[in-house]
């Protein structure tokens, strides 16, 4: 009748994690239909000491009858082995999870259920902080003029199906949707704030044909093989394990697609004069944020990240916004929102005292100096890598 | 669940997707659920504020209604499936092949859902050993979806059932 696959599910038992996942559709007719995933969990539970992580991340569809059957062997298992605790793992972005399995914990305090992505990577407070916002349009503004013709370089043409991963406002995906009139184009961010300024940018440009998705980049419920080209901008540095997004993105990409990331190398910041005390407070930007776990030194390693990742003819290229790209003091401006953020929220957090403060700030001001100045210089470089899925 | 000042006596909704076929067809095959709903799931979703997290939670109270008919239904006779829209309404109107005592079984599955404590025993129902109730989808869906419901046109041969959802706004993500 209709084209979908029959509901299909996999089971998987890491025993060195201690993590029984459970990946797909479970809608079965019977309680008998259960039995396989049943005992493989029994024997899952049998071999573990601690704790035993059920994962249901990637469960997608669910009914009450696999709902039931699971729930009660995790009830079961519970009363039996009074030594163990049983953690669910959920996923805020399969949307029913969390409610669905909460009210386990009622029936035994040893049945745990955690949204793994509630609390996400170290870094998510920062970039849904309402200064980011101005920030990163004004950094997109600036980076468009660059990239616009960049693009095309690495593969881009218009009408394809195209995903930008972790969009974060989401002014990428419009600009690209004026400039390359994709046929697909899909947005995808782990940050709610930011989807809804973005959902507000594209309609204030009257802009309808973009889809936003709230998702997770390193576990994302999107298709195999979809996309022919994948942009993921600024993202690979901010998040803790870069490589997970990155297989990802090859993922969904379509073979003989290409998977498009830029990525910046902070220390690498310039600026004359007082050049300096500019080169050394970028450095120890490249130190705060590894304190917060981003590597914001990622730019170069993006050739060799793309490779790893499997990708094929891989191309690079890198660029410098300056203060000679227009206006300076739209690049003043975004020199002002980094010392905000670095030498101000984060240098607090981290519990920096005030002459380190002070001097970290300086060079900021410095920058600002030499981006305003009439015979100065200011620049931010930017890595552009993009690779082919193979076959 | 009735609410008559509510969006179910209005009736300002377009179509979107519609399916007619004999209820014998539909039975025949336990996967017709799944792929059904699942199906007008991609259909419908994809102009939603999310379109993947709006495709799960539609896709999974449509199969539980889906479930129920596959469960619950009797005699011969078609068995039409819509699912329509009014701003962030989506509304499923299923008609049911049934005799009088399923319509009943209908009925007062869908009056117990304004209970006060219909989440205590929607909950228990989901724990207990005893067999699973057949009202347990339109437990679910009044208890995690929000849905309202709404029964007419018993004719003695058929029900139709209306359910009402608004999925981006009920908080299903608690
Ligand atoms: C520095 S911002 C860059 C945003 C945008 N690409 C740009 O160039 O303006 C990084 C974005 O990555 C998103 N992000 C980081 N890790 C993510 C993950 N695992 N899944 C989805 N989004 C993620 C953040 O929410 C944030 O919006």
């Amino acid at each position: 009748m209709l084209k979908i696959p029959a509901p299909a599910h996999s089971l998987r038992f890491d025993e060195n994690n201690q993590e029984f996942s459970i990946i797909g559709a479970l809608r079965p007719q019977h309680d008998d239909d259960m039995r396989n995933c049943i005992e493989m969990l029994r024997d899952a539970v049998s071999r573990v000491r601690g704790t035993l992580y059920i994962n249901v991340k990637r469960l997608v569809r669910l009914n009450n009858i696999a709902f039931r059957a699971l729930a009660s062997s995790v009830v079961a298992a519970a009363t039996e082995r009074s030594d163990l605790k049983l953690v669910i793992v959920t996923s805020s972005v399969v949307g029913w999870a969390t409610k669905k399995f909460r009210p386990l914990m009622q029936v035994n305090p040893r049945i745990v259920v955690e949204e793994y992505d509630a609390d996400f990577y170290p870094g998510q407070a920062f970039v849904e902080d309402s200064d980011i916002i101005g920030l990163l349009r004004t950094q997109t503004n600036m980076t468009w003029r660059h990239e616009q013709g960049i693009l095309p370089r690495h593969g881009l043409k218009p009408g394809m199906a195209v995903a930008d991963i972790c969009c974060g406002i989401g002014d990428f995906a419009v600009l690209l949707h004026k400039a390359f009139a994709p046929g697909r184009m899909v947005a995808l961010d782990h940050s709610r704030p930011s989807l809804d300024y973005a959902r507000g940018v594209a309609e204030e440009f009257g802009i309808s044909g973009i889809e936003y998705v709230y998702g997770d980049a390193s576990e994302m419920l999107l298709e195999d093989n979809q996309f022919d080209f994948v942009t993921c901008r600024h993202a690979l540095q901010v998040f803790d394990r870069p490589e997970l997004i990155l297989k990802e993105l090859f993922r969904i990409c379509k073979p003989g697609g290409r998977v498009y990331v830029t990525n910046e190398k902070n220390s690498h910041c310039l600026g004359e004069p007082r050049g300096e005390s500019i080169q050394w407070t970028y450095n120890e930007v490249a130190k705060i944020l590894s304190y917060f776990n981003h590597d914001i030194e990622i730019g170069p390693k993006s050739r060799r990240l793309m490779m790893d990742a499997g990708f094929s003819n891989v191309r690079m290229e890198s660029f410098m916004v300056t203060n000679m790209d227009g206006d300076p003091q739209d690049f003043a401006d975004i020199i002002t929102a980094w010392r905000d953020l670095f030498a101000g929220k984060m240098s607090q957090m981290r519990g920096d005292d005030e002459a380190f403060t002070a001097r970290f700030r300086q060079g900021f001001d410095d920058h600002i100096f030499a981006a305003l100045h009439p015979k100065g210089y200011a620049g931010w470089p930017i890595w552009v890598a993009s690779g082919t899925k193979p076959l | 669940m009735d609410s008559s000042g509510g969006k179910l006596e209005t009736s300002s909704f377009s179509l979107l997707f519609e399916l007619d076929m004999p209820i014998e067809g539909f039975s025949s095959n336990w996967a017709h659920c799944d792929k059904i709903s699942t199906y007008a799931a991609r259909m419908i979703g994809h102009n939603r504020r999310d379109s993947l997290l709006y495709s799960n939670l539609f896709s999974s109270a449509f199969n539980e209604l889906l479930e129920t008919v596959f469960r619950s239904h009797h005699g011969g006779g078609n068995f039409v499936c819509r699912v329509l829209r009014d701003g962030d309404t989506d509304r499923i109107e299923l008609t049911i092949p049934c005799d009088e005592g399923l319509g009943r079984f209908y009925t007062t599955s869908v009056a117990s859902l304004s209970d006060v404590d219909r989440e205590e025993k929607y909950r228990a129902a989901l724990l207990s050993d005893a067999p699973l109730t057949p009202g347990i989808g339109l437990m679910e869906l009044a208890v995690d979806y929000a849905a309202e419901f709404k029964i007419s046109d018993f004719d003695g041969r058929a029900i139709r059932l209306t359910t009402d959802l608004i999925l981006e706004e009920s908080d299903v993500r608690c």
